[in-house]
């Protein structure tokens, strides 16, 4: 068996059709555009290169002109289909390049800048995509930016991720926004959007990217959307902020991946859904607004926003996978190797190993050259009294519909409780922290709830509580003082 | 082809530069010897002499894996590059004829890869070194040496000749030039550098006494700018030109192995000049002039003749390494198969008027052949329009082109804003959009690294320039820092990442091209540069606190700070460059530019060693091997710092790039 699969297989694809494939745990495969043109979310393949794809990626190869590749490697399920979406989706790119070309356009010429409803036909994009768990928000999100940047026209659009679950270029439990010059590479789904910055040289800028990301902490937006709400209005400010003194950035338009619950129609939570939509648009100005495969959604959406806003009904690909619960806590375990370890994957049965393959044999991870994947973090040992930390809200907080009829909280959604962590059952043995930027200097600018503002520079785990001598073992990306450091923890836990 | 992983990067470095072709005797290198590297230790100079002796001696053949571990060595012990280049030398000197080539190898691999000090220490001693080996040596290792003194003509980081035009020219006129006669022009080369070139009929009258030009000669500058032409079409193979001049030069590389008159020989050696990539060698008057009395039309008359089969085998386009920055050669790879003459003309194309006077055979009337060339555009009349300094010919055609560019993106404004459909539910379902077309035929230029495609305009071709710029200094980085281990880096502060889309310090983010148009935006850029490059730091070694450092630039003297956060002695505006403490000011300037301070210094050194503070440099270069890495901001971790560092080449090369001003007000503003 093993030795079949070693054997490269060539598929063909006609023009506007594309092969899917999904991969199994532990497995992975390589693909090489032989002829053709063919691209992946958007990205191009270069002719001839090797592509690696691992740890369950799930995508697609589609080709506008029709192409060849060559798989090596069993992915678990693979197949060619002609029905796609990508005609739509290459119209609604058009539609937003034409939007930029006028906003760019404008800015050239001087006009005064302004926001009001008015000036809407000269405004840049800035897209919202809502929709259903499954429907592929995130691809089209991928494209869509992707396409942007092909464009050979400097567009560096900022993509804003406000779905905690996902984590696109750093873990989940953030909201995020980075600038992306380049196009975004596929080959794990551990960064589907991209990768942060690491010491290590790159060749895609979009594997070295610089987010700006505040710590929601939790992966369901149920848990606290005021919270949220919160997050992506600073979020939002702070985009709006960096635009104004970048006129291209402006320009090249914002695109924003949401949460599947954002569009959930489940009765329940309807009304911080509401909330939740209307802080995105308020915070980012959208002007556009694409749900994917979602009638009722739309039907929604232009009730309330078409007076302002273009709602677009997009169609949903074929090819979307569903994905279960455990298969996202799996995602999540990757990211979060993948945050302090780097890269890891075995190559398909049969193919020259990395180190002793030929350059020639073009071997791309990500779009990257084989080299080293790995990263080298650090763990070390800290008294307690080093970091502060904190919680926002209580550690189990019911929903507020769920409390007693008259109840009120002793303790407020937004209140940040200090973590002591000599108490038994203080939740930190295993649990991901945020490391927060450093507050204010200026003491009398402070403000009680400002650890809610300040976004995150990066990520620690605590591997080990030692009560008794009041010390705790941390995993940090690299070797670095917490002493007086600020740390919010979320229900986000990893175990290597 | 030749490109090797990542993994053992070191090698691609300095063979990027039309290295010599090292014929691969030897499977690619095993990793295993840097192991062997990294773990020697040498207590005493005696010792790592006796070392690096015995280590030589194994140098008996052309093993790449060999001459990259001496090298390697070379690199890790630069306070030892004395004993290094007297041990190199005294083994050149000692060795049979037939190890001596590998040994030049190694000597070209230091000082390329390596540059300082190894150029520097080598450039006395290669002249002789060089002459003495050509003459014990036979023909084909000949043909070898002279295809590495080729390389060197551009051998230097900055472009430059390796060894200083002084060392350039001594050797070729030694091997190629006339032995007895010597042109005034030569004699004071430093003089001819900035001299005019010679106009087309001074060449052409005959002057007596000067040196007959042999084929030899002029098939080794053709073969280094048909090499230099191929690698332009390996990078980007729609460049029709660069294909439409490596197979002219093929073809003139036939003719003249077959035999022409001395007076085309002088003409197509200055054509050749002309169009070679390398600046300096253009802005050299050409050292040639034809004599009065011509040679025979018989290549038998050359003074070192090359039988065909020789040479012409020894150029497949795929014996030359390429440089880590290019992809894998695809199978668009030209063949260096010669065509048949008659072909030339189809090559040649229309304008060509009078293509029957073409024989397919010998003899060939090569001035029309040339005539020919030269109205295809391929060579362009000498000295009347190329400016020195242009990189190629292809290039200036690009700078003659603005036009272009700007009717390039006229036309996309255009077919997207028709094209574009409006945006509802019904409209985007309707047609067929255009994406393939705005996306894939409309930027044929396409980058093999990475996938992002360029128009095929002016500015398109600087961009995808730039661009592949950007990844050979990438795989520049990965090699060099081999073995540091890599992290995450923590994310950016929210100050740093407003101000990231206006100037990005790393120079990472390419979409800047919009920089310049925001008005204003270059002065604060500028600025914002500055305050960075004078809050970057270097860290005292211990014990030097009290020794007095100038920069090598303004030659100021650098005074330690003691700073108070990391309770450390600091220089400030200071970076760490090449084991020599530089202002972080005055190197930036200085890497703005080709014909920089920086380079006058390198290559004042690279002459007179006693002009410069020696005395100065050698406490520093002993103590600050090992521990000084530059240091930027209050950055607490080591491995910070690796970024950092980074982050500086990542300026230097870019910006040098970024803007041509000349080197006289960036003195002036350094100054401000």
């Amino acid at each position: 068996m093993s030795e079949r699969l070693a054997v490269p297989r060539e598929w063909v694809l006609n023009a506007e059709s594309e092969y899917r494939f999904e991969l199994d745990p532990g497995t992975s495969v390589a693909i090489k555009l032989v002829r053709g043109q063919a691209e992946i979310f958007g990205a191009e393949l270069v002719e001839g290169k090797t592509y690696f794809f691992y740890e369950e990626c799930k995508a697609a190869i589609f080709t506008w002109q029709g192409c060849t590749i060559e798989i090596t490697g069993q992915p678990s399920t693979e197949y060619i289909s002609d029905e796609t979406a990508m005609n739509a989706y290459g119209n609604i790119h058009l539609a937003l390049e034409a939007m930029r070309i006028r906003a760019l356009d404008r800015t050239k010429s001087n006009q005064p800048q302004g926001y009001g409803s008015d000036s809407q036909s000269s405004e840049p994009p800035r897209v919202l995509i809502l929709g259903p768990e499954n429907s592929g928000k995130t691809s089209l999100a991928k494209i869509l930016l992707n396409y942007a940047t092909r464009a050979a026209q400097d567009w560096c659009p900022m993509l804003v991720n406000v779905d905690p679950g996902e984590g696109a270029s750093m873990l989940p439990g953030t909201i995020s926004a980075a600038a992306i010059p380049a196009p975004l590479q596929t080959s794990t789904p551990a960064h589907r959007l991209g990768r942060a910055a690491t010491t290590a040289p790159t060749h895609m800028t979009s594997n070295s990217l610089l987010p700006l990301a505040y710590w929601y902490g939790h992966a369901e937006v149920k848990r606290n959307p005021l919270l949220l709400d919160r997050l992506i209005r600073n979020l939002g400010e702070n985009v709006w902020d960096r635009h104004e003194d970048d006129t291209q950035g402006r320009v090249s338009g914002v695109i924003i991946d949401t949460p599947s619950s954002f569009a959930a129609n489940t009765g329940g939570n309807a009304d911080h859904r509401q909330a939740l939509i209307k802080a995105c648009v308020d915070a980012f100005r959208i002007n556009v607004i694409l749900v994917v495969g979602h009638e009722k959604l739309n039907a929604e959406m232009q009730r309330t926003y078409a007076k302002h806003i273009t709602v677009v009904k997009v169609p949903k690909s074929g090819g979307v996978v569903e994905l279960d619960a455990p298969y996202r806590s799996r995602i999540h375990k990757y990211q979060m190797h993948s945050y302090f370890y780097g890269e890891r994957f075995t190559l398909p049965p049969g193919m020259p190993s990395l180190t002793s393959a030929p350059a020639a044999a073009g071997y791309l991870v990500g779009g990257e050259q084989i080299m080293d994947f790995t990263l080298a973090p650090s763990s070390f040992v800290v008294p307690f009294g080093d970091l502060t930390m904190w919680r926002i809200g209580e550690e189990t907080m019911a929903p507020s519909s769920a409390l007693p009829i008259g109840a009120t909280r002793v303790v407020s959604e937004m209140q940040p409780i200090q973590v002591d962590p000599s108490q038994a059952g203080s939740g930190l043995y295993n649990a991901v922290l945020a490391l927060l930027a450093s507050p204010n200097p200026d003491e009398s600018e402070r403000y009680d709830e400002e650890i809610l503002d300040l976004h995150v520079v990066g990520f620690i785990v605590i591997t080990n509580l030692d009560i008794p001598n009041k010390k705790m073992t941390v995993l940090a990306p690299t070797q670095t003082s917490l002493v007086g450091k600020t740390a919010i923890v979320g229900t986000f836990e990893w175990e290597e | 082809m030749s490109l090797y992983p990542q993994s053992q990067g070191y090698a691609q470095v300095g063979y990027a530069h039309a290295g010599p072709a090292y014929p691969p005797h030897q499977p690619p290198p095993q990793p295993s010897y840097y192991g062997v590297t990294q773990a020697m230790f040498y207590a005493d100079p005696t010792h790592f002499r006796r070392d690096y002796t015995a280590r030589l001696g194994q140098l008996t053949f052309n093993s790449r894996p060999h001459i990259q571990s001496l090298s390697m060595i070379a690199q890790d012990y630069t306070r030892y590059a004395d004993i290094v280049v007297q041990c190199v030398e005294q083994h050149i000197r000692r060795a049979p004829p037939h190890t001596k080539l590998p040994a030049f190898y190694l000597l070209d691999a230091m000082s390329k890869n390596v540059f300082d000090p190894y150029a520097r220490l080598f450039a006395p001693v290669v002249v002789r070194l060089f002459l003495d080996t050509y003459e014990v040596v036979d023909q084909a290792t000949r043909h070898k040496m002279e295809e590495m003194l080729g390389t060197w003509r551009t051998g230097a980081p900055t472009g430059r000749q390796l060894f200083g035009v002084v060392a350039q020219q001594a050797i070729e006129r030694e091997i190629w030039g006339g032995q007895s006669t010597q042109s005034v022009v030569r004699r004071l080369p430093v003089l001819s550098h900035r001299r005019p070139r010679s106009t087309r009929g001074k060449q052409n009258t005959s002057r007596p006494g000067q040196a007959p030009i042999s084929t030899a000669q002029v098939l080794s500058e053709l073969e280094f700018v048909l090499s230099s032409k191929e690698r332009t079409l390996q990078v980007n193979p729609y460049d029709k030109q660069a294909a439409t001049h490596v197979q002219i030069l093929q073809q003139l590389r036939k003719v003249v192995q077959a035999g022409v008159p001395q007076d085309d020989l002088g003409q197509i050696l200055t054509q050749l000049r002309t169009i070679s990539p390398a600046a300096p060698t253009v802005a050299q008057a050409p050292p040639v002039v034809p004599i009065s009395q011509p040679y025979p039309s018989s290549s038998s008359a050359a003074p070192y003749h090359y039988p065909t089969p020789v040479t012409l085998p020894s150029i497949p386009s795929a014996s030359y390494p390429i440089s880590p920055s290019y992809p894998p050669s695809n199978p668009v790879l030209p063949k260096a198969e010669p065509a048949e003459i008659s072909s030339l003309t189809s090559v040649a194309s229309a304008p060509v008027a009078s293509t029957s006077t073409l024989p397919s055979v010998l003899p060939i009337n090569v001035s029309s052949l040339f005539n020919k060339i030269m109205q295809t555009g391929v060579l362009s009349s000498s000295a009347s329009s190329t400016p020195p300094g242009s990189r190629s010919a292809t290039q200036r055609e690009d700078s003659a082109a603005p036009s272009d560019t700007v009717e390039l993106a006229k036309e996309y404004t255009n077919t997207v804003l028709t094209s574009a459909p409006k945006l509802t539910s019904v409209d985007i379902l309707k047609h067929k959009p255009a994406v393939a077309q705005l996306l894939y035929s409309r930027l044929p230029g396409q980058c093999k690294q990475c996938g992002l495609r360029f128009p095929v305009d002016a500015s398109g071709k600087k961009r995808l320039e730039e661009h592949l710029d950007m990844h050979f200094a990438q795989n520049r980085k990965a090699s060099q820092a081999n073995g540091r281990g890599y992290n995450r880096s923590w994310f950016v502060s929210i100050d740093d990442w407003l101000n990231d889309g206006i100037a990005d310090p790393k120079g990472k983010r390419r979409a800047v091209g919009f920089k310049a148009t925001v008005k204003g935006g270059a002065a604060d850029e500028a600025a914002q540069r500055d305050a960075e490059l004078r809050a970057m730091r270097v860290v005292v070694p211990p014990g030097d606190e009290t020794k007095s450092f100038s920069c090598p630039i303004c030659k100021e003297i650098l005074k330690p700070e003691f700073n108070e956060d990391d309770e450390e002695w600091v220089w400030r505006n200071a970076v760490l460059k090449d084991e020599r403490i530089y202002h972080a000011t005055c190197h930036a300037e200085a890497m703005l530019s080709k014909t920089s301070l920086a380079t006058r210094l390198k290559e004042e050194t690279g002459r007179s060693r006693s002009q410069t503070p020696e005395l100065l440099r050698s406490p520093a270069r002993a103590n600050l091997s090992l521990p000084g890495e530059p240091m930027k901001g209050g950055s607490p971790s080591p491995s910070k710092l690796v970024g950092s560092k980074r982050k500086v080449d990542a300026e230097g090369s870019v910006s040098s790039r970024d803007s041509p001003t000349p080197p006289m007000k960036k003195v002036a503003l350094s100054a401000a």
